[in-house]
């Protein structure tokens, strides 16, 4: 017969009652503190095992048999709660900690590399283009609010430009509406940049600092490629997805501190848009030859941006071409620039 | 009225018949033996120190075992993963010997979560892609937030019994509104100066209406306005130290005046931080009663200031891996600062009828990251 030692409290006050259990097959014996009680065992709920606590049985009316006796418990109910036991199990052995910590970082390391990415390129294909151009926007009112004023480049200039543009634009049938948008931004520097739906914005500093309009439409058709890549929103997604998976691994930690989730964050969003660059460039290359422009151009830009951001580091903020290489070069958000160049020149 | 047995010392209570521990007979009449009344509550009442069992090696195995499980079942599991990691620390939180347990069913956690993550999702959607939705989301936010509040705080509780005894929230959404309605009025009037005053209402609202069983909890008037004043000043002091942090780098190493300003802003911020959770946490716990129970908190700004400085520094550099570690520390130094006294122990607590709680409450709470620690 199995007997445990065990604490009962009856459900009603917090009074401690220390008792001896007798176990049958159908019930449970309690005896002592001036209780003498039967119990079916079909009616007893099994708590089920947690390391270094003791195990609780919860009896019919509120009340509840506390023990230690991990072992008597086992053998009397040998069939409750089959998958925490089996859990607990695993929680008790370094090994399958291990096991799990390899599982978790390959897991993570596997979704931010591939499994983020993938799933935001196949989500993107469903988002229709007119919630793109939405989401393009109110990401222009936003940049409108805090980044950028109105241009300063004269109407006969932006008019010149805007026909580049359309005819780089012209006969794609991809279902976006192109438009060319002139703005000067403060601490962007020359730069260029696509949002999601279409819009293209252009920084009065890049159309000074190009020497002639092929140079332009050479940047502009880089940005081209991002909506048509949709970019802008696969980015979105995945940060979204990103901030979703990390906040499920953190679980609790996060509350301990918001930086320590960040950080990694940043590290990886930094690492994502390399082949969108890469992507971008080779559409580039390739619409340019259509409107028999050669490459040349997306060299010849991408060299000056570089020169002029060399000379002042602090002007080149933002998003575009040419992206915070400055400050933040050890993530390498951006292929190299001479190796860009490079292509474009074997591109031509 | 506390008093003490003549004969063993025992605590006892003043008109008790007879003392539990040597079973001294206490009668009236002038030769009787009788209790004997004690002065100072604070001095007698037996203390209970609260115990934390935990082991970071332990957690850690629970912690990584559920993660993985988590994500090979695609989340569904999550709900078991936060029973098991609460019923762990439940456990090894002991006061007087015996350990909390934690009773939230999985099940039920899974349905919050799943009602949860709907209302995310709606909350985002209609923020994302119908911007002039947002007054409707707004008006949505604020009749919800009280019924948030009050939910997990009436689940959390259910869910916790200590001696199988269940704890108890009956705060009310009426009640909440109104407390937010007013409360959130005075921020606007004072230009956010009153968050003192909001702080303490709050405070009481969630503290008055919780009881342990029975046995309601019971808090005078609280007042955080000279925690809040001493922040303050501990904030300008910190912002000063900042500013000249880093001209002092600029002018010795030359360059990265504004990372060193950064942080020494951000560990400013971190002292701050834990002197206003510090002192919080003492000014309300010291005060509160339950039944003869009362308790003592001393946390201190430094060791707390310390202890997250270290946490945050260990799970960066470890990539995560040690915030089992970082919050078993942090849990075993909050247990450890803090002492129960009962006259008369711990086990006259009666039990109350409470009827069932779901977890949407909570889980909403969750996912919008608001936390609402006692």
């Amino acid at each position: 017969m199995i007997e445990f030692d065990a604490i009962f409290y009856d459900g009603r006050t917090s009074t401690r009652n220390a008792v001896r259990v007798r176990g049958f097959p159908r019930s449970l014996r309690i005896v002592g503190a001036g209780y003498d009680l039967e119990v079916p065992l079909a009616a007893v709920r099994v708590e089920p095992p947690v390391a270094g606590t003791r195990r609780l049985l919860h009896l019919p009316g509120g009340a509840q048999l506390q023990t230690d006796d991990d072992a008597a418990l086992r053998a009397l109910f040998p069939r409750s709660n089959p998958l925490e036991t089996w859990v607990h199990g695993l929680e008790g052995r370094w090994a399958y900690a291990l096991a799990a910590v390899a599982v978790a970082a390959g897991f993570t390391w596997w979704c931010a590399v591939y499994g983020l990415p993938l799933a935001a390129e196949l989500a993107s294909a469903h988002v229709p283009t007119s919630i793109e151009a939405k989401l393009g926007d109110r990401a222009l009112e936003s940049i409108d609010q805090t980044l950028c004023g109105p241009t300063a480049i004269d109407a006969g200039k932006q008019g010149e430009l805007s026909r580049n543009f359309a005819a780089l634009t012209a006969g794609q049938g991809d279902g976006y509406t192109y438009r060319l948008e002139f703005r000067a931004c403060k601490g962007m520097g020359p730069n260029a940049f696509a949002l999601p739906g279409g819009a293209v914005v252009l920084t009065d500093a890049l159309v000074k600092l190009a020497q002639n309009d092929a140079q332009i439409s050479a940047v502009l058709a880089h940005e081209v490629g991002h909506v048509r890549h949709r970019h802008g929103l696969r980015l979105a997604i995945q940060a979204a997805g990103l901030a979703a998976l990390i906040a499920t691994l953190a679980g609790d930690a996060v509350s301990i501190t918001g930086l320590a989730v960040t950080l990694p964050t940043a590290l990886l969003q930094s690492g994502y848009s390399r082949e969108f660059e890469d992507e971008a460039d080779a559409y580039a290359f390739r619409r340019l030859k259509e409107i028999q422009l050669s490459p040349k151009y997306f060299a010849q830009i991408l060299a000056r941006i570089e020169e002029s951001r060399n000379k002042d580091p602090d002007a080149n903020r933002g998003s575009g071409p040419e992206r915070r290489r400055s400050d933040l070069g050890y993530l390498s958000t951006h292929p190299a620039t001479a190796e860009r160049i490079e292509r474009a020149l074997k591109n031509q | 009225m506390r008093a003490r047995c003549p004969n063993c010392d025992n605590p006892v209570d003043s008109d008790a018949p007879k003392c539990d521990k040597c079973g001294a007979l206490f009668a009236s009449g002038s030769a009787a033996w009788k209790p004997v009344p004690v002065a100072d509550d604070r001095r007698y009442p037996v203390g209970y120190p609260v115990e934390f069992t935990a082991s970071a090696g332990e957690y850690f195995r629970i912690w990584i075992v559920n993660l993985v499980l988590t994500i090979l079942t695609l989340g569904v599991y999550s709900a078991w993963a936060k029973v098991r990691r609460r019923r762990y620390f439940y456990g090894h939180t002991r006061i007087d010997g015996e350990g909390f347990e934690y009773r939230g069913r999985p099940i039920a956690i899974l349905k919050g979560r799943l009602i949860a993550v709907a209302a995310v999702a709606l909350f985002y959607g209609t923020a994302n892609f119908a911007p002039s939705l947002i007054w409707l989301l707004a008006i949505l936010t604020a009749c919800a937030a009280p019924w948030l509040i009050v939910r997990s705080m009436a689940f959390n509780a259910y869910s916790s019994a200590y001696r199988n005894i269940r704890l108890r929230f009956r705060g009310t959404y009426l009640q909440c509104l109104g407390l937010l309605l007013w409360t959130g009025f005075i921020l606007v009037v004072t230009f956010g100066l009153a968050y003192p005053y909001f702080k303490a209402r709050l405070m009481e609202f969630l503290f008055r209406n919780h009881s342990y069983g029975t046995t309601a909890f019971e808090v005078p008037d609280l007042s955080y306005f000279g925690i809040y004043v001493r922040a303050v000043g501990l904030g300008l002091f910190v912002g000063l130290a900042a500013a000249l942090g880093g001209m002092f780098f600029n002018a010795v190493v030359g360059d990265g005046s504004r990372a060193a300003s950064t942080l020494i802003g951000y560990i400013g911020y971190l002292f701050i931080f834990s002197y206003i959770r510090a002192e919080i946490a003492n000014a309300t716990w010291s005060v509160v009663r339950i039944g003869k129970a009362s308790f003592e908190c001393a946390l201190r700004t430094g060791d707390l200031f310390w202890l997250y400085l270290v946490n945050i520094i260990a799970i960066v550099a470890t990539l995560g891996l040690a915030a089992p570690w970082a919050i078993v520390r942090a849990m075993r130094y909050r247990a450890q600062k803090m002492t129960v006294f009962a006259a008369g122990g711990l086990e006259s607590f009666v039990a109350a009828e409470s009827a069932e709680v779901g977890a949407e409450g909570e889980e909403i709470g969750e996912m919008f990251d608001f936390d609402l620690s006692l």
